[in-house]
């Protein structure tokens, strides 16, 4: 059986990405493409494609002419409602659970650096688990949560979760990538809910490393602030 | 088996305290032994306070035997390093690990060994009267070791027997005295291991600790009055709770929150609803979804649900909640309400105060119990409803230690025979063991929620149908609200107000007793028996002192706000009134979900206040960076663990003695490496230099 075309393969890429809600640009594809084995069966290479578009920055990776943006007048607070159609694509740059005190979650933090965890009243010795890998406790949040959303050509929109969407907390990667459909903007504020929203994954390894470091600082200064929210 | 000739054989009864053996030669010698001046009851020589009882007795398997019952005072042997230890400079405080240790008989307790040996020579048999308990079966060994000297055949097999009792009733300790059992060895070694590993571990830190802070105080104050620094493996972890908490509430940050408040009046009534989402701590989220709220004009009521509820009766009593109890409701700190509760115990009025049992054993004849309470108090009426058919079982906690029942009332004494605080312990454990006696206490609950825009808003309303339990057991509370207005599902309404409404959180309380009690039980460390001493010793060395809580001061900022504890999970507290002494505690118009707290009226129970060398301590432990900190409970849980695995017969004295003393010895060098991280706390708080 013959090896198919390397454009054969793209556009077979290219049609799946953009049916995930993903379509890749131009650049991102050709500096895939050499990446990949063509004689892969083609379900393999779109996961590959998927996953590796997933882990990037969608100001840079999508194709700006077929992804769907946000409207201008978006975070525009005088409007007090409007409904985007979409289907738009976005990525999480901030989670915050905005249901519990930002001092609290300082406290959590600092209990689960010294290595204790709390069942009732009881302390609990965390053991670092022999893959390390996972070492962090999921430190579950409840919400709900605010998040600070970006589509692919930079604009920024806050978002609340009005009713608890799987997989949206402060254990979501930095990075994931979001479909909005449907969905409520009141005041330049989204208003997630389930049935407007679907999580697709993902994750941007630098963005969330450097916000997992730097958010028992964040929360401080922000607790210190006097608990109101960070307005942008 | 009578014997002929030398008439009846010799039975050596021990007890622990010389009550006890009082109260057993009474019930088992009839009158006979209690009459004063009654030769009967001999002095014994060296001690003033242990007397022998003289008395004959029928035995079932022994027959008529003429018994001498006397006791011991608590341990009879004490322990501790070769003399050659003694001298602080002359050793490593290291060495003490491994340090040759002597067991001995104090000064004081001389004349009441030598009487145990004298008493043993012509004794056929020893019968020991300790506690049941661990420490208990310890100090039995001890007699016996003591007895032994007197009289070897005692170490034959049958010998030597041990009552098995808890309470000090007449037929109770009868029955004991005719069906003894063996002495048990594992719980014995135990208490041998702990007290070594206390002894070694204590020693070694206390030294190491003294000498690396003590001089540095000297110094610093010009002065000598900073005496030994002493460490226990119970009081580090107590001390470090005390600590955490301390810190917490000075670190508290406090933070702005916001919340919806809506109120419907219908048929005259004004019923308050709760925003499901409780709080938010960001301002632009809360007002946008006031504004949809405010839009949609209308709300829905989107259920009506009425269902039976209700409050149930209390467990039966284990020592840490007596200990618990006795603090927030008799405002008697734990150590105090023990020696009251030992005080009930021994004039046969309570069961064995020192217990982990939350269940009645099925045999038990309760009835017979509740009836003796009737005789008198003010809860007697209560006693005779419950005899006239208003009993039920009590409920069955998890724990059973086998060894003695809850703590529950043995006999009837009216309350004028007792002392003033003697009164206020005994009566609560009537008043609990009646509770438990008696039907929960039923209500009926309605829950309402409504829809406005996008937001849920909830109200309840509870009717107490029948108080039941709540009759005797007054330190619960559980009252119902204002009637609710009719509503019906469906119903569209427009709420009479809305507003949004701005608090700010505030910082939890220093640790009250009945919290570090709790945390202690949780955690592992002491048992039920010791919890209270290891409070009171961290005062003692002036590492914490308490003080009576305040009545909670309001928040300047803050109007009549239920919302001052927003860090109170909302699922855990289904009332209004958010109670644990915050806001204005007890919430009478609080309306009580299915198991509400008591709640409320905390003034009068202790609080916890660390001293600077106390802070001092538990940071400079804690910076050395220890992944198992001596300020942390996990130590001496593991340890705990132990002692139960010898009395299992899982582990063996010696494995537990030498990995526990390896686990610390390991912890001591590596304190030794960073002894700068404490005197640098040292410094820090009890110097108030910065660094």
């Amino acid at each position: 059986m013959a090896t198919p075309s390397p454009d054969d393969v793209a556009a077979s890429i290219q049609a799946y990405l953009s049916s995930r809600g993903v379509p890749p640009s131009q650049i991102w594809l050709r500096t895939f493409m050499p990446t990949i084995k063509l004689n892969s069966p083609i379900v393999a290479l779109q996961k590959t494609a998927l996953f590796r578009v997933l882990a990037t920055d969608i100001t840079t990776s999508l194709n700006k002419t077929s992804v769907q943006t946000l409207p201008g007048n978006v975070t525009n607070p005088a409007v007090k409602d409007q409904t985007l159609r979409g289907p738009i694509t976005v990525q999480v740059l901030d989670v915050e659970d905005i249901g519990r005190s930002r001092w609290s979650q300082v406290e959590a933090i600092e209990a689960q650096e010294r290595g204790e965890t709390t069942k009732g009243r009881e302390v609990i010795r965390v053991v670092p688990e022999e893959n390390a890998s996972s070492a962090e406790p999921a430190a579950t949040s409840s919400g709900p949560h605010k998040l600070l959303l970006q589509d692919a050509s930079g604009t920024n929109m806050y978002a609340m979760e009005l009713t608890p969407v799987n997989g949206i907390g402060v254990q979501m990667s930095i990075g994931t990538k979001l479909v909005l459909r449907d969905i409520t903007v009141a005041r330049g504020m989204c208003l997630i809910e389930t049935k407007a929203v679907e999580v697709i994954g993902g994750k941007v390894e630098a963005w969330d490393k450097k916000w997992r470091k730097e958010r028992k600082a964040r929360l401080k200064q922000m607790a210190r602030l006097g608990g109101d929210g960070d307005q942008g | 088996m009578p014997r002929n000739g030398d008439g009846p054989m010799k039975v050596l009864c021990v007890a622990e305290k010389p009550s006890i053996a009082k109260a057993v030669a009474n019930h088992l010698g009839g009158g006979q032994v209690n009459t004063v001046g009654d030769k009967l009851i001999r002095n014994i020589q060296g001690n003033v306070y242990v007397k022998n009882f003289e008395f004959q007795y029928s035995f079932p398997t022994w027959g008529n035997c003429n018994v001498t019952m006397t006791s011991v005072l608590g341990h009879l042997l004490s322990h501790d390093f070769d003399p050659r230890y003694k001298i602080w400079r002359d050793c490593e405080p290291s060495d003490l690990f491994d340090a040759q240790i002597l067991t001995f008989v104090e000064e004081g307790k001389k004349g009441v060994a030598s009487n145990i040996e004298r008493q043993a020579r012509d004794a056929k048999y020893l019968f020991i009267w300790t506690d049941c308990d661990r420490e208990g079966e310890n100090i039995g060994a001890e007699i016996r070791h003591e007895a032994l000297k007197g009289n070897r055949s005692l170490s034959d097999p049958g010998k030597t027997v041990r009552a098995r009792f808890s309470n000090i009733e007449r037929a109770h300790i009868i029955n004991a005295a005719r069906n003894p059992v063996t002495l048990d060895e594992a719980q014995s070694n135990a208490v041998a291991s702990r007290i070594e590993l206390d002894l070694r571990i204590g020693a070694s830190f206390t030294r190491n600790l003294t000498l690396s802070v003590q001089p540095m105080i000297h110094q610093h104050f010009r002065n000598k009055d900073q005496g030994v620094i002493s460490y226990g493996s119970c009081q580090f972890p107590t001390l470090g709770f005390v600590v955490e908490r301390y810190l917490r509430v000075r670190n508290f940050v406090p933070e702005t929150f916001w919340t919806i408040k809506l109120m419907h009046e219908k048929d005259g009534i004004k019923v308050n609803f709760r925003w499901a989402r409780n709080h938010l701590f960001d301002r632009m989220v809360a007002v946008i979804l006031f504004e949809r709220c405010l839009t949609s004009k209308t709300a829905q009521v989107m259920k009506v649900q009425t269902k039976p509820t209700s409050k149930w009766k209390p467990l039966p009593l284990t020592t840490v909640e007596l200990q618990k109890c006795g603090s927030r409701f008799l405002y008697l700190d734990s150590h105090r309400v023990m020696q009251l509760a030992e005080a009930l115990y021994q004039k046969g009025w309570i069961s064995y105060p020192r217990t982990e049992t939350d269940q009645f054993d099925c045999g038990m004849d309760l009835r017979a119990l509740v009836q003796k309470q009737r005789q008198g108090g003010p809860w007697a009426q209560f006693a005779r409803g419950l005899v006239n058919g208003g009993f039920s079982a009590p409920r069955n906690g998890r724990n059973n230690d086998k060894a003695h029942p809850p703590i529950h009332p043995v006999n009837f004494v009216a309350p004028e025979q007792l002392s003033p605080e003697e009164q206020r312990v005994h009566e609560f454990v009537v008043r609990r063991f009646l509770a438990c006696c008696s039907e929960d206490a039923r209500g009926s609950k309605t829950d309402i929620s409504l829809l406005y825009g996008s937001e849920t808003f909830n109200t309840s309303g509870l009717v107490v149908l029948a108080r039941n339990y709540l009759d005797v057991y007054r330190y619960d509370r559980w009252t119902s609200s204002q009637d609710l207005p009719d509503f019906r599902e469906g119903d569209v309404l427009e709420p009479t107000e809305a507003r949004i409404h701005e608090g700010k959180t505030s910082p939890p309380g220093y640790l009250t007793e009945p919290e570090l009690i709790a945390l202690m039980d949780a955690n592992g460390i002491g048992t039920d028996a010791t919890m209270a001493e290891h409070i009171s010793k961290i005062k003692e060395r002036n590492y914490a002192t308490t003080r009576p809580r305040a009545r909670p001061p309001r928040q300047n900022n803050e109007d009549d706000d239920e919302d001052s504890g927003p860090d109170v999970p909302p699922a855990a507290q289904p009332d209004r009134g958010r109670g644990r002494g915050r806001g204005r505690g007890r919430g009478g118009r609080g309306v009580g979900g299915t198991n509400t707290r008591g709640g409320g009226g905390t003034s009068g129970v202790q609080e916890f206040i660390p001293t600077t060398l106390g802070v001092a301590l538990v940071e400079g432990y804690e910076n050395m960076g220890f992944d198992i900190s001596l300020t942390k409970p996990f130590l001496r849980k593991e340890m705990e663990l132990k002692m139960k695995a010898i009395c299992e017969g899982r582990k063996t004295k010696a494995e537990v003695v030498h990995e526990t003393i390896e686990q610390y010895r390991d912890v001591y060098v590596r304190t030794q490496q960073r002894l700068d991280a404490l005197r640098a706390a040292v410094r820090k708080y009890c110097f108030s230099e910065n660094g």
